[in-house]
């Protein structure tokens, strides 16, 4: 073990200020490296695999404490949980003869409609391991990454519907940004009359909103919003969000709605990332020549 | 006529015993490593605003007792290193921990004398600023409405650093008493 170093007798280096002063211009040029260009995001991937694993077995005494109280439940909660899970399988059921019969009939109205049918995708099941510690952002990390095939970009649902978007992969993890971010957004459909809106979130645990509405859209509370999959990011389809209530324009010339996800977007702990089926490759479109004859302007 | 002498019980200087041993690469490394580690653990969501930052109250520590081997660079280093395990843009935390470590570098030879309840009035307007340089550089850039919550966490730091210091001073040997008394 060697002693500290001591302070040199002579000092050959820059004095306290100019060195902060390096390093704040290092710190500036690195934020606005990251906040403009992913410039970074190779350095920060490996950082991450990096601390991955430490922060992997800092977690284990926790997982470890949760086993053991898993292992000591009485009778009592396991009767409850068992006549719960009858019941439940029983609307199951009766939910799934319900659907199979609609699934026929919406197979049929699309057939006879000669609608496309939904675009293909896989769902990768991955669970929510931790939310990230920053005040800006509604972000969680999810233990799939691009070792699992994962691509930032992917559209993240649950069972009930939308939750989010992939926006990181690192990998062995990836890191969701939530529908309720305030920098997220979805294209969506009324349901009732097909309009085409943007939902976004507002930094809000269980709110969306939808800004710039028109002063006259037809919207009501009470209207279920779908992604429309015009944007080629989410597939058509997928519940979003039920309108609460349209706010009247205020000293601006729109109109906003306030909706609540539909999806448990800060509740569950298993998530299903839509890997899409790669569609078969068409030929390359031709660009359009200009009629001959025709001199440009 | 002989001169009066110097009253003995009173040295000017501290004496043999009353120093403390320089502190060594694996107290400072190891402390510093532990620290960050803290601020790894799975920590529930509701309290992870309350949480103190352990790595720069143990920067911040070794900055005043050992400045040699924590400085500008190592605060440099564990921001970035935050950064990345905190998923936020890549120097934010490095440059609130690089101001902090030059303030109190500004002032080291001073905080050095005091004992962890003197040190902890001087150290919690730094480890509050911090937190508040973290938000506003994040409101600056665009980054959304700052959650104003997270301000506690610097408020717990400083109200942590007392025990947290005298333990460490004890741990390391220091003498229990400020080695100059105050006039």
């Amino acid at each position: 073990m060697s002693p500290a170093p001591h302070a040199p007798l002579f000092v050959r280096e820059m004095g306290l200020p100019a060195r902060f002063g390096v390093y704040v211009l290092l710190c500036l040029f690195l934020l606005g490296l990251d906040a403009r260009y992913s410039a970074l995001s190779g350095v920060r991937a490996g950082l991450n695999t990096l601390l991955h694993p430490l922060q992997a077995v800092l977690a284990q005494p926790w997982a470890w404490t949760q086993d053991v109280s898993g292992f000591f439940v009485t009778h009592g909660e396991l009767a409850a949980e068992n006549v719960r899970l009858k019941e439940e399988r029983d609307r199951l059921r009766a939910d799934f003869l319900d659907r199979q019969a609609l699934a026929a009939e919406n197979a049929n109205l699309r057939d006879l409609l000669a609608l496309a049918h939904h675009p293909g995708v896989i769902p990768v099941v991955g669970e929510i391991r931790e939310t990230v510690a920053d005040p800006f952002s509604r972000k969680v990390i999810i233990d799939r990454g691009s070792a699992h095939g994962l691509e930032a970009g992917w559209p993240v649902v649950d069972a009930a519907g939308l939750v989010g978007q992939v926006t990181r992969v690192y990998p062995w993890t990836a890191e969701v940004t939530l529908l309720t971010d305030r920098d997220q957004a979805a294209p969506v459909q009324n349901m009732r009359n097909g309009l085409r809106l943007i939902v976004s979130g507002q930094g809000s645990d269980n709110l969306l909103e939808i800004r710039f509405l028109d002063m006259h859209a037809d919207l009501q509370p009470g209207d279920w919003l779908y992604t429309s999959g015009i944007d080629g990011v989410y597939p058509a389809g997928i519940p979003v969000a039920r309108v609460m209530q349209t706010e009247p324009p205020r000293h601006t010339p729109f109109a906003r709605a306030v909706c609540r996800p539909l999806g448990g977007v800060g509740n569950y702990r298993h998530v299903a990332v839509l890997k899409p089926r790669l569609p078969p490759q068409a030929p390359p479109v031709p660009a359009p020549r200009p009629p001959p004859g025709h001199a440009p302007r | 006529m002989p001169r009066a002498e110097p009253p003995a019980e009173k040295p000017l200087l501290p004496q043999g015993a009353e120093l403390a041993p320089p502190p060594t690469r694996l107290k400072v490394y190891g402390s510093l490593a532990l620290s960050l580690a803290a601020t790894l653990l799975p920590w529930s969501d509701d309290l992870h605003w309350l949480v103190p930052d352990f790595t720069l109250m143990a920067l911040l520590y070794w900055n005043i007792h050992a400045p040699r081997l924590a400085g500008l660079g190592m605060a440099f280093t564990l921001g970035l290193v935050t950064d990345v395990a905190r998923g936020v843009l890549m120097g934010l935390n490095a440059l609130a921990f690089c101001a902090a470590t030059f303030v109190i570098l500004l002032v080291q030879r001073r905080l050095e004398g005091f004992d962890a309840p003197r040190q902890s009035l001087q150290v919690a307007p730094v480890l509050l600023g911090k937190e508040a340089l973290v938000l506003t550089l994040g409101l600056m850039l665009g980054l959304g409405e700052a959650d104003w919550r997270w301000l506690a966490a610097g408020v717990v730091a400083g109200v942590l650093w007392m025990p947290l210091a005298w333990l460490v001073d004890r741990l390391t040997g220091r003498p229990s008493r400020p080695p100059v008394p105050l006039p």
